[in-house]
């Protein structure tokens, strides 16, 4: 029997061996089925292009990247298992979280402990990247979207009385406290502030109050169903403030969903589609030819995270240590789509901050903040 | 004018608990089987109409009534198919059925039409309603005016025909009703038929009313019918009218109130913990 043992062994780690000489591989989640699904399907489409372009360079120093990859249905304890098994069965060299925050949170913490690096493609939740050394972000964090929301609804459409609408999970909480921290500075007064729980369908009644308080802007989070049916609601009821909005509106399908009421609505996100960079022009091309709609700011985020995790194994090699130097020593990274990435600070990408806005049914360029004092962290 | 106006607002979606509810609390009443996959029906009526409106035709109606059918005759296959067999068994095992029954549909409805939201982009012309004190919006108007079509035409069926006593006989005892010569498996067919037909039209109700349609749309709308089905009373359908209505006039100006910090969902537990601690059979309950 212990014979048998060792021997299977022995095979296992020959086995190993062989493979881990034929491709590199990068582990990832997303949500597959569950009220996430599209979103994850997104974010995993993404990623495989962000595989097929650089297998079609010639791979990572010759070798072909091989994306393995599970769904976590948005769950956190799925996202715990599906860590351990990229890292004891798969043996991947690091890992991409295409999820929501709280199955990313829970996977963080499993890789950094068994010492497998991670990039978090667009979880926004600040405490992600607390988590360790080894854990990165590619997406905008909470802070610097709430913050950049605030800059933009203050200084530049001038907004003086602001309501507030925030999803209550960690994506709209984490967001709003530093948008609502920061516009109060910046010398706006809150008139209304409400939280309503994911899934939500029905702001109605929640509505009629902020009309009564007559805001001249409304920042509400929400990903893009909720986020369709703020702002359909909200101009059924007559109310013409501004709605500004961030990347959970930043889908082809809020723009389908919430038709005409859509025109006009701000956000503030990663991807700006009306870029002449020609990475961005050419993986828009690419998605939307895989996928039969536009992208998104998710599936831009998941390409750029596995570019980032190619870059860092190119230089780097397969250590742990080393690939998180070879992220941190990122700059001016300019072949990535949400970019271009100036640095990394904080294990965080120090990015520009896009604005869109809805115009004739499709996202356009609104503005692009590069203020430093802007877009890197404030805590950093 | 602003509470008229959530007024209308708390009857729409007081409405729509209620046409939801109302299939539950009939199959509860006969067979004691709490129909969880009756939310999936909900969502299959929406999905149909969905097929329907891109379809075919952007006629409102056409889809309505294609979504009403397919609903009504996946709730008699659900019926005739599974609950038939099960029928005898402890009431725990029709239900965790019932649960894995929805949960297929579900991951039914992803596989085919896929996870995303589509749009319900269905024609209908219909009057808005503008007064000094509220608005009516054509949609809100609809679901007003079909769902107290369907509530009286439901009444009808229940106390003026043989359907009707037959369900009533069946509610009191299925056993005994079978003995005296009612036809009960027809009888529960038939029930399952109307009941899920207007599952299928709440779906596409407020398919249209929020322009979506999604494979987990029947989620909240699971627990939220059952909510309803308890507070007004198990088997009561004029129990699940009030119920519905009552949920969403509490839902409605409480989740108004900038200082209630409570998840609008969350009201419909609080609601039917108070309402239980003074009746326990519901409002209207036989139990």
């Amino acid at each position: 029997m212990r014979r048998l043992t060792i021997g299977f062994l022995l095979f296992a780690f020959i086995g190993g061996l062989a493979l881990a000489g034929e491709t590199v591989k990068i582990g990832f989640f997303s949500p597959l089925t569950g009220f996430a699904a599209a979103d994850g399907h997104a974010a995993l489409i993404g990623a495989q292009i962000a595989v097929d372009f650089i297998n079609a360079a010639g791979g990572i120093n010759g070798k072909p990247v091989e994306l393995v990859y599970y769904d976590d249905a948005c769950r956190a304890d799925q996202a715990s298992a599906i860590a351990r098994k990229l890292i004891e069965q798969d043996q991947v060299v690091i890992a991409v979280s295409g999820s929501y925050s709280t199955p990313t949170r829970a996977a963080a913490k499993i890789f950094q402990e068994a010492g497998v690096p991670m990039i978090s493609a667009y979880a926004i939740h600040p405490s992600i990247i607390e988590t360790g050394h080894l854990i990165f972000r590619v997406g905008m964090g909470a802070p610097v979207e709430g913050v950049a929301g605030a800059h933009l609804a203050v200084e530049i459409l001038g907004a003086k009385r602001i309501a507030v609408l925030t999803m209550d999970n960690d994506f709209g909480v984490s967001l709003s406290e530093y948008f609502v921290k920061t516009a109060k500075e910046l010398g706006a007064e809150i008139v209304f502030e409400k939280k309503f729980p994911l899934g939500e369908r029905e702001f109605r009644a929640m509505l009629a109050q902020v009309k009564l308080k007559n805001p001249d802007l409304i920042w509400a989070t929400g990903y893009y169903g909720e986020a369709a049916s703020i702002v359909s609601q909200a101009r059924e009821l007559g109310i013409e403030a501004t709605i500004l909005g961030q990347e959970g509106y930043d889908s082809p399908k809020f723009i389908e969903l919430a038709g005409e009421a859509a025109e006009g609505v701000i956000i503030v996100t990663d991807l700006n589609r009306d870029s002449d960079r020609e990475i961005v022009q050419k993986f828009l091309a690419e998605y939307e030819k895989r996928a039969g709609h536009p992208a998104d700011m998710v599936a831009a985020s998941a390409f750029d995270a596995v570019k980032v995790a190619a870059h860092a194994i190119a230089v780097a090699g397969t250590d742990a240590e080393a690939i998180a130097k070879a992220i941190n020593d990122i700059r001016h990274m300019y072949d990535v789509v949400t970019g271009p990435f100036y640095a990394f600070l904080g294990r965080e990408a120090i990015r520009p901050v896009e604005v869109q806005i809805v115009r004739e049914g499709a996202f356009r360029f609104f503005h692009t903040f590069t203020e430093p004092e802007i877009i890197i962290p404030p805590e950093l | 004018m602003e509470f008229l106006q959530q007024l209308v607002f708390a009857l729409v979606l007081g409405l729509s608990y209620a046409l939801i509810a109302i299939g539950l609390t009939m199959v509860y009443g006969i067979l004691k089987i709490l129909h969880v996959a009756h939310a999936g029906i909900y969502t299959l009526g929406a999905y149909v109409g969905l097929l329907v409106v891109t379809h075919l035709t952007h006629n409102f109606w056409v889809a309505l009534i294609a979504g009403m059918v397919a609903s009504g005759l996946a709730g008699v296959l659900i019926y005739r198919g599974v609950y038939y067999y099960i029928l005898r068994r402890s009431r725990i095992v029709p239900l965790i059925v019932s649960i894995g029954i929805f949960a297929a549909m579900n991951e039914f409805y992803r596989l085919v039409f896929g996870p995303y939201q589509h749009a319900f982009p269905a024609k209908l012309a219909f009057p808005m309603v503008i007064t000094p004190y509220f608005v009516i919006t054509p949609k809100q108007l609809l679901i007003i005016a079909l769902t107290a079509v369907f509530l009286l035409a439901l009444y009808f069926v229940f106390n003026r025909t043989k359907v009707g006593l037959a369900w009533q006989a069946c509610s009191q005892d299925l056993a005994m009703a079978g003995a005296v010569g009612v036809p009960v498996d027809r009888a529960v067919a038939l029930n399952f038929l109307l009941g899920s037909a207007l599952a299928g039209a709440a779906g596409i109700l407020m398919a249209f009313y929020r322009n979506e349609v999604y494979p987990t749309m029947g989620n909240v709308v699971a627990y939220k019918a059952f909510v309803v089905v308890v507070l007004g009373g198990f088997g009561s359908i004029r129990g699940s009218v009030i119920a519905g209505l009552l949920l969403a006039l509490v839902e409605t100006f409480l989740g108004s109130l900038e200082w209630f910090e409570f998840p609008r969902d969350a009201i419909a537990f609080l609601l039917l913990i108070f309402v239980l601690m003074f009746r326990p059979k519901g409002l209207f309950g036989r139990l």
